[in-house]
């Protein structure tokens, strides 16, 4: 489902953020991407999106090599994947609803496969009753699930979550695992960076440890 | 592409258009404004068209012939002048015929030239009208090898000058058209980068869930296009208003001896209007895609 092969990124100043990487994940597989900050998470994770380019390597998305992907592609090429981030990135001047079919409306989706799909998600998410109501006016973790149904809505191969905890607190961060579980459960790979040891020690997943840009430690059933 | 994503590009289109109300205005009025000098140097470039193909009916050359001829030599001499490439038709005025019109052009002073009839210093001649006023020099030269001729003259000076003048007016008006397109299409950006930069974030999340560039660029494009537009209208209503009544005044004035005239308003409002929308709405839309194209790259 997605693989890396001797993946360098060096940035254009000459300074090297990821050294020969060798990532194999299975489609179905929940994997936790550790490391402390400036060790390449966020690196890894615009490579997978083609945000940005690798220097030298192969890597391999949904049996596609995206590397020799071209710039018009790029934008069906992110359609396999969801993404989530620590600060949400909901728009504050659409409701819950509209943000989710915001991610609709964009790949042009029909209006009835929007009014069908939508309400799903959120009731997958729990926030059917609050579908009306503006970002600001709902907590840190009901925000985040707003931004999990609008990265699942599409119904993505892929999840990627950058840090989706960072701005909560235990219960409501523990309130996502279980649905990013839920998700993984039916079908979703799951690619999760963070740096929150309770969590990755409790879901006893996968861990890929990041380190001076360099897998130090892949560990099925790992922890911290 | 789908009617619902045009419908979807307008719809939120008009939302950056009222968005943004104060720019929204300061950049048609700056539009307007650059439209209505393009518009000028158009309305004058099209007018020197027209006073060149005025001035291509009116060139005539003068063939000035030796005195006492037989009518036979003349009419051969007419033959010749006839086969020159370039001449499109030949008309005799004898000497008689000459001072005849020198005395009409006289008027009350004609009595001057009384008693000329029986020694008229005047040469016959024939009048030389041309295809294109262009191709005198040649001719000119063509009449002067043919027997009997002693002189061709057209106001070689006058004429050279007059399209060298024309010259100069089309070019610098090409010139001026193309600086100012390029400054409407600046102003055009500038205001739309206001727009984009007020929903990058928005931007930035449709290129995440996989928006294609046309998608993201869509409302920006309508954007531009409308300011565009609604510039190029307004521009072409001050232009022919103005127009009309220049055109009204110089037809009731005299220059000198001169009447001159310009196009009429009715041959050039259809031209005008069409040339000021296209280059409006071409304007917005390059100005939105350059704008655009900075924070589509993600």
């Amino acid at each position: 489902m997605i693989e890396l092969k001797n993946v360098n990124k060096v940035f254009e100043d000459g300074h090297r953020v990821l050294t020969d990487i060798n990532i194999k994940i299975e489609k179905g597989e929940f994997v936790f991407l550790v490391g402390s900050s400036g060790a390449g998470k966020s690196t890894l994770i615009k490579l997978l999106l083609k945000e940005t380019e690798a220097t030298s390597g192969k890597i391999i998305i949904n049996e596609r090599e995206i590397t020799s992907l071209r710039r018009r592609d790029i934008p069906y090429h992110r359609r396999h994947i969801g993404c989530v981030f620590q600060d949400f990135r909901l728009l504050p001047n659409k409701t819950v609803y509209e943000n989710v079919a915001f991610a609709m409306e964009v790949v042009e989706a029909s209006p009835r496969e929007i009014r069908k799909q939508v309400p799903l998600v959120l009731s997958m998410v729990g926030l059917t009753r609050k579908s009306k109501l503006y970002p600001h006016q709902i907590s840190g973790g009901e925000q985040q699930r707003a931004s999990l149904a609008r990265a699942m809505v599409n119904g993505p191969a892929i999840l990627i979550a950058d840090e989706p905890t960072g701005n909560l607190d235990p219960e409501m961060s523990m309130d996502i695992m279980r649905m990013l579980n839920e998700f993984n459960y039916r079908g979703t790979t799951i690619l999760m960076a963070t740096h929150e040891k309770e969590i990755v020690n409790t879901m006893k997943k996968r861990v890929i440890a990041l380190e001076n840009g360099m897998v130090s430690r892949d560990q099925i059933r790992g922890a911290y | 592409m789908k009617l619902r994503t045009l419908n979807y590009f307008t719809k939120e289109g008009i939302v950056n258009v009222r968005r943004n109300k104060v720019m929204t205005f300061a950049s048609i009025t700056s539009v307007i404004a650059a439209l209505l000098v393009i518009g000028i140097f158009f309305c004058l470039m099209i007018n020197v068209n027209y006073l060149a193909d005025n001035i291509e009916d009116q060139v005539e050359m003068v063939v000035e012939l030796k005195n006492d001829l037989s009518p036979n030599l003349i009419e051969n001499i007419k033959k010749e002048i006839l086969g020159v490439n370039g001449v499109e038709a030949v008309s005799f005025v004898s000497k008689a015929d000459a001072l005849e019109l020198m005395k009409k052009a006289m008027g009350s002073s004609k009595d001057v030239l009384s008693g000329l009839e029986d020694d008229n210093p005047l040469p016959d001649t024939f009048k030389v009208s041309l295809k294109d006023p262009r191709m005198a020099e040649s001719i000119d030269l063509a009449i002067r090898s043919i027997e009997n001729v002693v002189n061709v003259s057209y106001g070689q000076d006058e004429l050279k000058k007059i399209l060298k003048l024309m010259y100069v007016v089309r070019l610098s008006s090409l010139i001026i058209i193309g600086v100012l397109t390029f400054i409407a299409i600046f102003i055009i950006s500038n205001t739309i980068k206001l727009t984009v930069y007020a929903r990058r974030k928005e931007i930035g999340i449709m290129k995440y869930v996989g928006a294609t560039d046309t998608f993201v660029r869509g409302p920006f494009l309508v954007e531009g296009m409308f300011l565009g537009f609604v510039g190029g209208l307004v521009s072409s209503g001050f232009l022919l208003f103005g127009y009309y009544n220049l055109d009204r005044f110089i037809r009731n004035q005299m220059f000198g001896l001169f009447k001159i005239s310009i196009l009429p308003t009715g041959s050039i409002y259809m031209n005008l209007t069409l040339l000021l929308l296209a280059v409006g709405v071409a304007i917005g839309a390059i100005g939105s895609v350059i704008s655009v194209r900075r924070f589509i790259k993600v």
